[in-house]
């Protein structure tokens, strides 16, 4: 798995990614996906990685994007 | 503007590589050092998508952190940040079988656009056992001055083409280790119902 971009958050995002690979192969793939089983591990990761994201200044640009960037859930394709 | 396409086959069934997917910038690549960090921001399946569980799309939104040296000119005018962001928003859709992932670059963006699409789909020569990799990206700069504008653009094409080579070998190392660690899901054939 990739590391996160702050290293206090890398043991958090490890225990979700390794959620979410089991989750997705294991059961979204073979159309039994609709339960969020690992959003427990995504909250602890999510709240690190956000705190992260606001001391670093990107935490702006991130929400900038979603509201200017045609790449988001109206793109085409992504509907 | 300037456009860079490039697509490929992978020997792997599609569902093995959209799990490699998620592991592409992960210890397996050697290659792709200039990603350093990939972050999920969101993550949800979508209810609207389908009335069965099966056909539920789901997407992701992740920050992708890279590093890589730029010529002196390039760095001076895009203010010389040693790390620079890209937020990428994927779609998987389980019945069409496939994987789209778009991206745009958060750094430099007002003086560079590079916007970049991937889809992997089963390749239609044989859409059991293959799967299709087709990559596009556009890459616009803005300025007064079309020469510089030029000069960025094919010096970013040119970085984009080595990395979107990295990118494929390093790729390549991830669906073998990766179809190593999941050879008992039995995934090749049966195990994947659509």
């Amino acid at each position: 798995m990739s590391s996160s971009l702050a290293p206090e958050c890398s043991e958090k995002k490890e225990r979700y990614d390794t959620c979410f690979i089991k989750w997705y192969s294991e059961k979204y793939l073979r159309g039994e996906g609709s339960t969020n089983e690992c959003e427990g591990l995504f909250k602890e990761y999510k709240s690190c990685l956000d705190a992260a994201l606001k001391q670093k200044g990107i935490h702006s640009m991130i929400e900038e994007a979603r509201k200017t960037s045609p790449n988001n859930d109206n793109a085409k394709g992504l509907k | 503007m300037k456009v860079f396409e490039s697509s490929c086959t992978f020997e792997y069934p599609w569902a093995n590589v959209s799990i490699a997917n998620w592991r592409k910038y992960g210890s397996w690549n050697t290659q792709s050092t200039h990603v350093v960090a990939v972050d999920t921001l969101s993550r949800s399946v979508d209810p609207r998508t389908g009335i069965l569980t099966r056909h539920l799309k789901l997407r992701t939104e992740r920050l992708i952190t890279c590093k890589q040296n730029a010529p002196r000119w390039l760095m001076k005018i895009v203010g010389g940040a040693e790390e620079s962001y890209v937020r990428e928003v994927s779609s998987v859709d389980p019945q069409q079988q496939t994987v789209t992932l778009r991206s745009m670059n958060l750094t430099g963006s007002n003086i560079i656009s590079v916007q970049e699409t991937v889809v992997y789909s089963p390749d239609p020569s044989s859409p059991k056992t293959k799967t299709r990799f087709q990559q596009d990206a556009q890459i616009t700069a803005y300025g007064a001055f079309s020469k510089i504008c030029g000069a960025i653009e094919d010096w970013s094409v040119e970085r984009f083409g080595q990395n979107a080579l990295k990118g494929r070998l390093g790729f390549e190392s991830v669906l073998e280790m990766s179809s190593k660690a999941f050879r008992d899901m039995k995934l090749e054939e049966g195990g994947w119902r659509r």
